[in-house]
């Protein structure tokens, strides 16, 4: 009982303290990235000096994102007097919470065995192996679209609560925005589970981890390229980022559902939407990308088609597919905030009309086609 | 932890009864439905959890917090607290309330073992649920759709007598 608690408390602050630190670094990536593509200067005047001396710290700017949080914290919690005092509270919260909770059934890396990486404290472990993930749930998968859910519910209740026209629209379309794309996230997402016959994410990386036709490796973008792209699209969409950043678009509603908040509620929900990035970015490396697993590796080192083999240590397989996973979500990152500075904003209804009558049409014909060629695969057995 | 979740689930479906603003009910409501899909979780059903709150707060709640907005209702209307029901219905409860006492002293009802769920598996789930179930869900559809023609028909008779 103690060691499971102990292992449970390690992964929780693990993933607490990736998950914060890429809400911060990103913050810092999209200001830099912004720079870069629309040549300007960006993110390098907050600095610390050195008592004393006149040395002054800029590391790239990177002090940034402290400044940013130390103005959030220590500026006026300004409330608009007609507000809906307890929706008005909790709304923040409501964003935020779920998208902390979706990573617990995330894995960030195989299986760990304590006994073996620590052999002092092997006795107390008791041959106890743990999967690198916080909570090991059969139903994964439709956990993270049920805390999905709940955020939609945050952002209707700020705007609802804020007690303003802009702010009441702002939370209508983003409600409308987030229900259309969750449903084509859910449909493309429903050919993996077809291919993979679970909904278990751990099952389904480790499904991941073999060979198809002889090269390449059994990801998810391999089995489904196709839905891969409709997934990106549709998470870009319900994160509300541009190109479908149309409930703060400021050309019509300044920052829509959340124009009524000041402060650290304001930053709340700011770091919600960096943090759901990160999100989308694990998500989709689970899904798609193989999740911890790198090419031909496997728990005990690397396996080469040609017949190569290295071996490698426990220890160094774990430390490689945590890498991994990390070095996978940061692309997944970048890649997000590389097309928010690529592309011009949708209008509303061309992005409505881009969820209903294309995405969800295409994803529909994916998952026919999905269902057909598995039953050809199979040879035509249920 | 499992009483927690049952203490805060009850509570806020007893507000649901006093609270006046129709935004706050709903916001009871849910908190209600996610306690118990916490509950469900507890007990190791996690696909029941999961269910709980992805078709009930993820669906059927944010429609209800959809519809409270735009219809833009800020405060119930101003006729009484309370129904002229409250009596029958608190007889009811009451006698609810005592028939389950009494069952559950006496121990009538055998009790569930908690974490009983054999392991979730989704063919499984799949094939009794299109083999074994799909008259009930069937049936769930035909009542839905007979839901929104008698919604239809009830818009556009008070169209009509608007004029």
């Amino acid at each position: 009982m103690m060691p499971d608690i102990v292992m449970a408390l390690i992964f929780i602050t693990y993933s607490l303290v990736v998950l914060l630190s890429f809400g911060g670094l990103l913050t810092w990536v999209e200001r830099k990235q912004a720079a870069v593509m629309s040549d300007r200067i960006g993110a390098n005047r907050a600095y610390i000096r050195i008592p004393f001396t006149n040395i002054k710290l800029v590391w790239l700017g990177l002090f940034h994102g402290m400044a940013d949080g130390l103005k959030m914290l220590l500026k006026e919690n300004f409330k608009p007097t007609t507000h809906d005092a307890v929706g008005y509270f909790l709304a923040p919260f409501v964003v935020f919470a779920p998208v902390l909770l979706v990573f617990a059934v995330i894995p960030f890396g195989g299986a760990i065995d304590p006994g073996l990486l620590f052999p002092s404290l092997a006795a107390w472990f008791g041959g106890r192996i743990y999967t690198l993930q916080i909570a090991h749930l059969d139903a994964g998968l439709l956990i993270v679209f049920a805390f999905s859910g709940l955020t939609i519910i945050g952002a209707m209740l700020a705007g609802w609560s804020s007690e303003n026209k802009f702010s009441l629209l702002g939370g209508l379309r983003a409600g409308s925005q987030m229900i259309s794309y969750e449903l084509v996230m859910g449909l493309t997402v429903m050919g993996l589970i077809l291919l993979y016959g679970t909904v278990d994410l751990d099952a389904i990386v480790r499904q991941q981890s073999g060979i198809v036709l002889g090269v390449l490796p059994r990801w998810g973008i391999v089995l489904q390229p196709f839905a891969a792209i409709l997934f990106l699209t549709a998470a870009i969409a319900e994160n509300k980022r541009i190109p479908f950043d149309l409930p703060e678009a400021e050309s019509e509603l300044v920052a829509g559902y959340y124009t009524e908040y000041s402060a650290m509620k304001m930053g709340l929900f700011m770091f919600a939407e960096f943090i759901q990035i990160a999100i989308v970015g694990a998500l989709f490396t689970t899904l798609f990308l193989g999740g911890y697993n790198l090419p031909f590796m496997g728990d005990t080192g690397f396996q080469f088609p040609g017949g190569h083999a290295i071996v490698l240590g426990h220890g160094t397989v774990l430390l490689l597919q945590i890498a991994g996973f990390l070095a996978k979500v940061m692309l997944m990152c970048v890649i997000q905030i590389q097309v928010r500075w690529s592309l011009p904003r949708f209008r509303y209804d061309q992005m409505l009309g881009l969820a209903w009558k294309l995405l969800l049409p295409l994803s529909l014909v994916n998952l026919c086609a999905t269902a057909v060629i598995a039953w050809l695969v199979q040879g035509g057995r249920p | 932890m499992l009483y927690l979740f049952g203490i805060i689930a009850f509570v806020a479906a007893g507000s649901m009864l006093f609270l006046r603003q129709p935004m706050r009910v709903a916001l009871a409501l849910i908190t209600t439905m996610v306690m118990l899909g916490g509950i469900y979780g507890l007990l190791g059903v996690h696909f029941i959890a999961a269910f709980q709150v992805l078709i009930y707060v993820g669906a059927v709640m944010v429609f209800m917090v959809y519809v409270i907005m735009l219809l833009e209702l800020r405060e119930a209307g101003a006729d009484r607290r309370f129904s002229r029901w409250r009596i029958p219905g608190l007889t009811m409860f009451v006698l609810l309330a005592a028939a389950l006492g009494v069952g559950t002293w006496r121990g009538a009802a055998p009790a569930v073992a908690a974490g009983a769920a054999g392991a979730f598996s989704m063919t499984g789930f799949s094939s009794a649920f299109l083999t074994r179930y799909w008259l009930e869900f069937e049936l769930t559809s035909v009542f839905l759709v007979a839901a929104i023609v008698a919604a239809l028909a009830v818009i556009r008779t008070s169209r009509r007598a608007n004029g």
